[in-house]
């Protein structure tokens, strides 16, 4: 069977659409939220605001909020709708990807508490370049995936899967030049492994990034693509298209 | 923009308030019922029922056969004064006023409690005279005013695209989806307060089972609903608040959304998990 787009609309109940529509679009706004916090949090790091950096820190609070909220729509709307097939794979999916945005939330707040470490120490720390770098990487990564999500469009959350790949490899490469850094210069041991402990929470953001993209290929094509091969996930979205 | 309003741009309370979940103490009641016993003979059927039916809301009862959810539905318009064995005591009363009290015109108060059966009873006349029959029997006969009325019953019914074409054919030519909708438009024609159905989609296939339900929806904003039925389910999707019945006791009542997720007795999660029942 085919996946529409309009899928979630054509239902006798008006309300039911209107529920299924309403959790997807409480998903994007939770996930714009995620967005900007994180993007907050590398600006705020990079520039040394710490300002900055409390904010983008206190806005978990309502990501948190959210992902309770969409958690309780979700489960009401099984015990009140029974939704089967693609309906079913909606609510699975989306419960799933408000679990994954709440733990970018997470690590966000982590990455800001650190940028507020490494401001208060006042050193010129070397690594940041790695970390713009990467974060950039990973925002363009989770922004596909919300537009992905937004568009049922699994071509898109394959991307994503592929841009984790490119992640992880840099973060192999900006680990290397971190020990190196810290060889060099025993003295901005600590701060530079603040900035490792930073770089592990994007590349952390990365991988629930892509697991969100799995959860839209799952929505879109009612197969489970997590733990598989990037060559697997090309192989069902493909199937995905030829079905459309 | 400074920092603060641009984090918090998204006010996430208005969504909250969005969802939040009905409660009984904020509603207007309709229907109040204390202490209600019933008796068919000697025979017990309700033990002492207390409940508040809010308004414009629609109330599920659910429960096993035998429960007394039907004997407790046809209370509401003294249907049960049609079984000679049948004796009531306690309280019910619409909108303040005592139902069982002497002096109640029955007809008038069956006028404002209409009721819907598992089913269809159409008349064996056409669409049209089903439709504008109880307007008839209140005296009315301006066919102007019968003309909107039946018009708008069958709008409301959301059957007229389906019937307005054949308006004076027999009504017993509709399938049973139509047919109940049917009489649910010659149910509202005379404008009641409260619409009793029971089981309204027990007879139907699943297709005319949802447009039954979807209709519910609409037609709580003008009626207060009471609703019996077998299936849970049905109860869960069209449902504001739902009453569980056990053996002629009232077990939970409380907001649908809370009954099916949490209920607080255990009898009622026995019941709605499939342990009994």
């Amino acid at each position: 069977m085919s996946y529409e787009q309009d899928r979630h609309s054509n239902h006798i109940s008006q309300s039911f659409n209107e529920e299924l529509e309403q959790i997807r679009t409480e998903l994007l706004t939770m996930g714009g939220l995620v967005e900007r916090q994180l993007s907050e949090a590398v600006e705020a790091l990079v520039t040394g605001d710490t300002d900055q950096a409390e904010q983008a820190r206190k806005s978990d609070k309502a990501i948190n909020d959210m992902e309770m909220m969409i958690d309780e729509q979700c489960t009401l709307i099984i015990a009140r709708r029974q939704p089967a097939a693609a309906d079913l794979r909606l609510i699975i999916s989306v419960s799933k990807a408000v679990s994954d945005l709440e733990r970018i939330g997470d690590e966000t707040s982590r990455i800001c508490r650190y940028a507020i470490e490494l401001a208060d120490d006042g050193k010129n720390v070397r690594g940041f370049q790695e970390v713009r770098h990467i974060g950039n990487l990973v925002r363009d990564m989770l922004q596909n995936c919300l537009t992905a999500f937004a568009r049922s469009d699994a071509e898109m959350a394959y991307k994503v899967a592929k841009q984790d790949k490119e992640v992880d490899s840099e973060y192999r490469t900006a680990m290397r030049s971190l020990m190196t850094y810290m060889m060099e210069d025993p003295r901005y041991i600590t701060s530079i492994m603040n900035v490792i402990w930073i770089l592990r929470s994007i590349e952390r953001i990365g991988d629930h990034a892509r697991n969100m993209a799995e959860h839209l290929i799952y929505l879109v094509s009612g197969t489970d693509v997590r733990h598989s091969s990037l060559k697997e996930i090309k192989r069902t979205v493909r199937e995905v298209e030829h079905k459309k | 923009m400074t920092m603060e309003a641009k984090t918090h741009s998204i006010d996430i309370s208005a969504l909250q308030r969005q969802n939040q979940s009905l409660r009984l103490e904020d509603e207007t009641i309709a229907l109040t019922v204390r202490d209600l016993e019933l008796f068919y003979g000697d025979k017990r059927a309700l033990h002492g029922v207390t409940m508040d039916i809010p308004k414009n809301r629609v109330t599920a009862f659910i429960g096993p056969s035998g429960c007394g959810k039907s004997t407790l539905l046809r209370c509401f318009n003294r249907m049960n004064d049609l079984v000679d064995s049948c004796r009531i005591q306690g309280q019910m009363s619409l909108y303040g006023q005592d139902i069982y009290e002497r002096g109640v015109d029955v007809a008038d108060l069956r006028r404002r409690v209409g009721m819907v059966f598992q089913k269809p009873n159409p008349f064996p006349k056409s669409i049209y005279e089903n439709v504008a029959y109880g307007l008839r029997i209140q005296g009315i006969n301006k066919k102007r005013v019968i003309d909107e009325t039946v018009e708008w019953a069958l709008k409301s019914a959301a059957l007229w695209d389906e019937v307005k074409d054949r308006l004076h054919e027999s009504a017993l030519g509709m399938s049973g989806g139509q047919q109940q909708r049917l009489v649910i438009a010659r149910t509202i024609a005379v404008k009641p307060e409260v619409l009793l159905l029971d089981e309204p989609a027990s007879a139907l296939d699943p297709i005319s089972t949802l447009k039954i339900e979807e209709l519910i929806n609409e037609l709580k904003k003008d009626f207060t609903i009471v609703i019996v039925t077998h299936n849970m389910q049905q109860a869960a999707r069209v449902s504001d608040y739902t009453a569980f019945m056990y053996m002629g006791d009232l077990i939970e009542f409380g907001v649908t959304d809370r009954l099916f997720t949490n209920p607080e007795k255990k009898q009622t999660e026995d019941y709605i998990t499939g342990r009994y029942g």
